[in-house]
């Protein structure tokens, strides 16, 4: 109500002033002597500017004088809105997906002192972060001084069963004291957080949010309950907060883990992560020193097995990060470069509108108002355009960020709690700000507001478009920035392509796979009934298995000796990918048979000799010029091992990602290294999709309990292997495009408006006898000098900056020639439209019509 | 930095004179003036453009009142006199010239 009386009281003052100034002035009038009187407009002014809400009321008045005159342009104002909200909506889209991994705290207490260990070996590039053996963990945990506490986290799937239903889950096992290394609380139950405990907590298991909610139906009662995990009985003890994860966001199952030295020894191979909490004061340098001497130690100590290992220690957030830091930021850097190129559009448009105007602000400025006046004017106008573009941003940003995520690779989405809360929309409403200041400044920061140009030239607007004005460099700015994006998208584009064209190996389409349990012998007949059963559905050609797909994560690995070879040096072993399979793989999966032959039934059997199919790489790697066929080697997998025959040399397929080489591989047939899990891979006639519901009633008629776990496709997996390459390649395509369209609108804009103050122009021109390509030409050397300074220096710029992507691109050089032709080729046909269509007006446009005008 | 302390001088001046000018009762702006340049035979001239701002402003600082009366000439005119806080304020104004022109003319004289 305060506001209502102070602007009743507002107008009376008003009143009162012109009475009262009117009464001095007659006073005046009759006093022959006295001057005549001042400005009264001034004293008024004045008078105002000492009444409190001159301020605001004064912004009000701004923001209702931008408002008519945006609602008499509302094609312009909807323009840079538009295009502004595209740029704060693809920023927000963007940094809403990496904040979580960039920028947000973890989830955990004192998180600066977390760190990951990390087995490296230093004669084997890739094993930057190997997998830790859990003997090597515990002398690292007894000889260490540095370290608070020391914690494993072994990964895997588990089928969790109350009992009615079951399904496989992503776990991580982890010691008692896991939870407390890392300082967080349960949300409901406890945590064990002492690994000498008396209690048995090897029996409980900790559950996350997600399937308390799902699962359990968000039931209170469930802490204490019983459930199975791979059969085997646990309690429910904990129910960790919703924004828990630890590096897998896939996780709902932490079972504790214990591990003893006893029998640690056992479980021989590196396949655990280890995360440590430093020492109070002590610093990463400190910490990575001591491990080297403790690793050092490990190496003499157990030369066969650590030879040529030593230990990484990584800050946690480095370590969950790595894998998509660098997509995040060339993301971060390229939108915010649309951003800048959408800002300079906008300034440029306003910068139109501002010369349109002249007239208008020099009148305001001989009025009396001052060039702070006028400046806070023209922020007005292009804040509350900013304020508009950031809502709609907001809007927009938030269907971006669904599209974002549905495109985004695995190892973005698995690591990252990707959502928007208040501080999105704090960083929406900041970079909204930010936007309209730099547009609406950047008028009179070059000098276009002065209150002393007050001319009969302006006062009629401008005449003549120079060349070297500010908007023209705006819109060379807007074609570098632009050269640069499309520079660095035809890049991406070029690896992806290159990537999709790598041949995998195996014939990847028309193959549905999923996940089997076989841990118990009756599991292992449930097995071979099944495929029995899918073997027979009409539309399926072969059925098999496997203990790992290529490309789809893990595999193991171990060394080999070949019979009647002298044994090798430590350090300098064969090393061997390993995988079991079931017989007809080779065929079911498309992977050719090079010599000798696929695995039968009959080596399937137990009893069978031992047998193994290696790959070509093997053969190249550990049996150059020889026949294969005729050697016999021995697999250090087991306690022991016997030798066998090699019976077979199949095709290569690429290990983990396609642009990684081949490894040497050794196949084992099924019955003589059993897995715990197999995935299962039915080669089809047609959409294997279509064929889960028939297989899922073939295992249902087995067993009610068979679930059905991972379902994929083999080239949802194979793609899955570039995704990130597809995900950048989109990203920063769309984002060159709208900066090419941007750019586009600029210099048609430009042009546009220096031809329409041409008209005179051109109309003598016409008249005097300059036919149409004449004045097409002219035109178009008008935007000739701009764009080719846009396009060098985004060139320039762009040959420097592209070297940062090297990581990131596939058999393609960062200056690819191809990809700096295609840049600079699609610029130059965008602008060419955007440029002729003005000139084209200017030459079609009736003369008469032209030279009447004024 | 040098207009701007010149102006401020002249403000505040010009604060204090028309308190002093109104101390005996009220009186309105054209008046004030007027009594300003006679007491001062003629040596100070009141701009308008700075004795109505001057005036409310010290209206909102509360050092004046004002009315509505009609003058002497019967028309309407708004009269302005001095509340407590005003001849409070022209008290310690006063006391400050005159410290302030003694300490200019010793100056001044020593010179």
């Amino acid at each position: 109500m305060n506001w209502w009386l102070k602007l009743r009281r507002r107008r009376q003052l008003e009143r009162d002033l012109v009475d009262e100034t009117a009464f001095h002035r007659q006073m005046r009038s009759q006093d022959p002597d006295s001057p005549p009187f001042g400005n009264e407009t001034l004293i008024r002014e004045r008078m105002r500017e000492l009444w409190i809400f001159e301020w605001l009321e004064s912004a009000i008045a701004d923001v209702v004088f931008a408002l008519r005159g945006w609602g008499k342009n509302s094609a312009f104002a909807g323009t840079i809105v538009a295009s502004l909200a595209l740029a704060i909506g693809a920023v927000l889209a963007i940094f809403t997906a990496a904040d979580d991994l960039l920028f947000r705290p973890l989830p955990y207490g004192d998180p600066s002192n977390l760190v990951m260990l990390w087995e490296t070996n230093r004669k084997s590039s890739g094993t930057e972060r190997n997998a830790v053996s859990p003997d090597n963990f515990l002398a690292w945990k007894a000889r260490n001084s540095t370290f608070e506490d020391m914690a494993y986290v072994d990964e895997g799937q588990s089928v969790f069963s109350d009992g009615n239903r079951s399904v496989e889950l992503h776990v991580q096992r982890v010691p008692p004291g896991f939870f407390d290394l890392l300082k967080v609380q349960p949300y409901l139950g406890s945590l064990d957080n002492a690994f000498d405990s008396n209690r048995d907590s090897e029996s409980d298991v900790v559950i996350s949010y997600r399937l308390w909610r799902d699962w359990f139906g968000g039931d209170p009662q469930v802490i204490g309950r019983s459930v199975q995990l791979d059969s085997f009985p646990r309690t429910v003890s904990g129910i960790m907060p919703p924004e828990f994860s630890f590096g897998d966001r896939e996780v709902d199952l932490w079972p504790y883990m214990k591990i003893y030295p006893s029998e640690a020894h056992d479980r021989g191979a590196r396949s655990m992560k280890v995360v440590a909490r430093l020492n109070q004061g002590v610093g990463l340098g400190q910490a990575r020193a001591q491990m080297k001497a403790v690793a050092l130690q490990l190496e003499r100590e157990n030369a066969s097995f650590n030879k040529n290992w030593t230990v990484t220690v990584e800050p946690l957030r480095e370590a969950f990060t790595q894998r998509v830091k660098t997509s995040l930021l060339l993301l971060l850097a390229s939108v915010s470069l649309l951003l800048v190129v959408a800002c300079a559009n906008a300034a440029n448009l306003m910068l139109a509108r501002f010369c349109a105007r002249r007239p208008e602000m020099a009148i305001r400025a001989a009025l009396g108002a001052g060039r702070w006046r006028l400046t806070r004017q023209l922020l007005t106008e292009s804040l509350l355009l900013a304020g508009c573009a950031g809502v709609a941003g907001l809007a927009f940003g938030r269907y971006a960020l669904l599209g974002l995520l549905a495109i985004a690779p695995k190892s973005l989405t698995q690591t990252a709690e990707v959502s928007i809360d208040w501080r999105i929309v704090v960083f929406a409403i900041g970079v909204s700000a930010a936007t309209g200041v730099l547009f609406g400044l950047v008028p009179s920061l070059i000098g276009a507001v002065t209150s002393s140009d007050v001319d009969a030239k302006s006062l009629t607007g401008w005449r003549t478009l120079s060349s070297r004005s500010p908007r023209a460099w705006l819109i060379a700015a807007e074609v570098a920035v632009s050269v640069v994006l499309l520079a660095g998208g035809s890049l991406l584009f070029r690896s992806l392509v290159k990537l999709q064209h790598v041949d995998s190996g195996l014939t990847a389409r028309n193959i549905l796979t999923f996940h089997f349990r076989v841990m118990s012998p009756h599991d292992v007949v449930r097995f071979s009934q099944t495929m029995a059963g899918i073997r027979k559905l009409p539309g399926v050609r072969s059925v098999s298995a496997t203990s790992f797909l290529p490309f789809d994560g893990a595999a193991s690995a171990t060394t080999v000796a070949i019979r009647g070879r002298a044994e090798v040096q430590p350090g300098q072993a064969r090393s061997v990918m390993v995988r079991t399979i079931m017989p007809g793989y080779f065929q079911t999966i498309g992977i050719p048979i090079l010599r000798g032959r696929e695995f039968n039934d009959d080596d399937n059997l137990p009893q069978a000799p031992m047998r193994f199919i290696v790959n070509e790489a093997f053969a190249r790697a550990y049996l150059p010029g020889e026949d294969s066929l005729t050697q016999s080697i021995v697999v250090a997998m087991a306690r022991t091992n016997p030798p066998g025959e090699i019976v077979g040399v199949v095709g290569d397929v690429k290990e983990g990602s396609l642009d990684k080489a081949p490894v040497p591989t050794v196949y084992y047939v099924y019955s003589h290294m059993p897995y715990g899990q197999m995935t299962l891979i039915v080669r089809t006639e047609r959409d294997p999709m279509a064929l889960v519901t028939s297989v899922r009633l073939v295992m249902r008629e087995l067993d009610p309990k068979l679930a059905m776990a991972n379902i994929q496709t083999m080239e949802d997996i194979l793609s899955s292997t570039f995704a990130r390459e597809r995900f950048l390649a989109l990203l920063l395509g769309g984002f060159s495009i709208s900066a090419v369209l941007l750019a586009a609108t600029g210099i048609y804009g430009i042009l546009a408006y220096s031809v329409s103050l041409r008209g005179q122009e051109m109309g003598i021109r016409q008249a005097v006898g300059a036919d149409a390509g004449r004045i097409v030409r002219m035109v178009l050397a008008e935007a000739a000098w701009f764009v080719a300074a846009g396009l060098i220096t985004g060139m320039v710029v762009a040959f420097g900056l592209t070297r940062l992507l090297t990581n990131l691109l596939f058999e393609t050089p960062p200056n690819d020639p191809l990809a700096f032709t295609l840049a600079p080729a699609i610029l130059l046909i965008v602008a060419l439209i955007a440029a002729y269509i003005p000139a084209r007006r200017a030459a079609l446009s009736d003369p008469i019509r032209a030279l009447r005008f004024e | 930095m040098g207009k701007k302390s010149r102006g401020d001088l002249i403000q505040g001046t010009l604060d204090m004179l028309i308190l002093r000018t109104i101390d005996r009762g009220s009186m309105h702006g054209y008046a004030i003036a007027l009594a300003v340049e006679r007491r001062s035979d003629d040596e100070l001239r009141v701009e308008e453009g700075a004795l109505y701002p001057a005036l409310h402003r010290l209206e909102l600082a509360g050092f004046l009142k004002s009315e509505w009366k009609l003058s002497e000439a019967n028309r309407r005119a708004k009269f302005y006199q001095l509340t407590t806080a005003g001849r409070k304020h022209l008290a310690a104004e006063s006391a400050n010239w005159n410290r302030l022109v003694k300490a200019v003319a010793r100056v001044m004289e020593a010179v």
